[in-house]
């Protein structure tokens, strides 16, 4: 263990534990009403650790619906990790022990697989890294279900702090540092619009996020071409 | 649902969502990517951030809403400025969360 670099994946966790706060608040809440214990809805942010997924379960059971569905949709809505963990392996290869990192991926999510490979595009990875960043992140997801599970009765309004924003201007930022290449502009442009025009035309792929898959598809072919034309 | 029912969909969601996530690294980390491959593979996250961030402004409830009403478009403009300024994201997220808190409470958006 190399303790700097833990402490540096950390100290990166920190905006990801924001922004997870009022969600996994959230998910505690709606979990207790739901009909879940607060040992199961902790439960499930710890084996599952899928902001969407979960709150598509609690929506299905809400409605009625079987475990089945509920499981089908997370299949749909986990489909776009196999290209966020494929597209670390060239960082993590030969650095980090595929045992290790494998295990470490447990907790790759849109956040910490932004915030990772932002990391990386100047700094090698390293297993401390990774285990810091995740670890600390995971840790922030459970203790706000733990919250909102218990107090959820208590707190009703966090769109008041502005956390409902955490996110997203999360998401801006690291856009932002993503873009290093002319052509990353194109490429996040065009999956921007095409994801936006796929849920107009089809609001339920919205639902499971399928409209993000075909879309990130797409739009790294095309930065692939107009590499190629250069 | 019971209480039996309910640690089932736990189990059951729990290996869906963490096999994408493990097996590719655990099954790929023993092969060479060719280089269009990795080429492809770098643009993923540009594109994955340029779709995230257009769905969380441009469509916060799960529903696209390209208004004046929307409020997440308006603390969206500060925030992408300070965000190309500073290129820090707590800075970001602070200004972000200052924003969106403002707008909610004074400007009854």
């Amino acid at each position: 263990m190399q303790q700097k670099e833990l402490k540096q994946g950390m100290k990166e966790a920190i905006p990801i534990v924001l922004g997870y706060l009022p969600l996994g608040f959230a998910f505690g809440v709606l979990a207790k009403e739901a009909g879940m214990s607060v040992a199961q809805a902790v439960m499930m942010s710890v084996l599952c650790f899928t902001g969407a997924g979960q709150y598509i379960a609690i929506g299905i059971m809400q409605a009625g619906g079987a475990v089945v569905t509920i499981i089908m949709a997370n299949i749909l809505v986990n489909l776009r990790y196999l290209l966020f963990s494929t597209s670390t392996v060239p960082y993590l290869k030969d650095r980090v022990q595929p045992l290790v990192a494998s295990l470490l991926s447990y907790g790759l999510t849109d956040e910490t697989y932004a915030v990772a490979m932002n990391h990386y595009q100047d700094h090698p990875a390293t297993a401390s890294y990774l285990a810091g960043l995740n670890l600390t992140s995971h840790m922030g997801w459970i203790g706000s279900t733990l919250l909102g599970a218990v107090l959820g009765s208590f707190i009703t309004n966090t769109e008041r702090l502005g956390l409902g924003f955490a996110l997203p201007a999360m998401y801006t930022c690291l856009l932002v540092l993503m873009i290093n290449r002319r052509t990353d502009i194109w490429v996040a442009a065009f999956t921007a619009m095409t994801c936006l025009v796929i849920g107009y035309l089809f609001p339920a792929m919205m639902d499971n996020l399928s409209n993000l898959i075909i879309a990130t598809v797409i739009g790294a072919t095309l930065g692939v071409i107009i590499n190629g034309q250069h | 649902m019971d209480n039996t029912s309910i640690w089932i969909m736990i189990i059951g969601v729990s290996i869906v969502s963490l096999a994408p996530r493990i097996f590719p690294v655990a099954f790929f980390s023993r092969y060479e990517f060719s280089a269009v491959v990795k080429e492809w593979l770098s643009f993923v996250a540009p594109a994955v951030l340029g779709g995230l961030t257009a769905l969380s402004i441009l469509a916060p409830q799960g529903k696209i809403d390209i208004s004046i009403q929307n409020i997440y478009l308006w603390a969206f403009l500060p925030t992408i400025v300070v965000a190309v300024r500073f290129k820090n994201l707590f800075i970001t997220l602070l200004v972000g969360i200052a924003t969106m808190a403002f707008l909610y409470n004074f400007l009854g958006m």
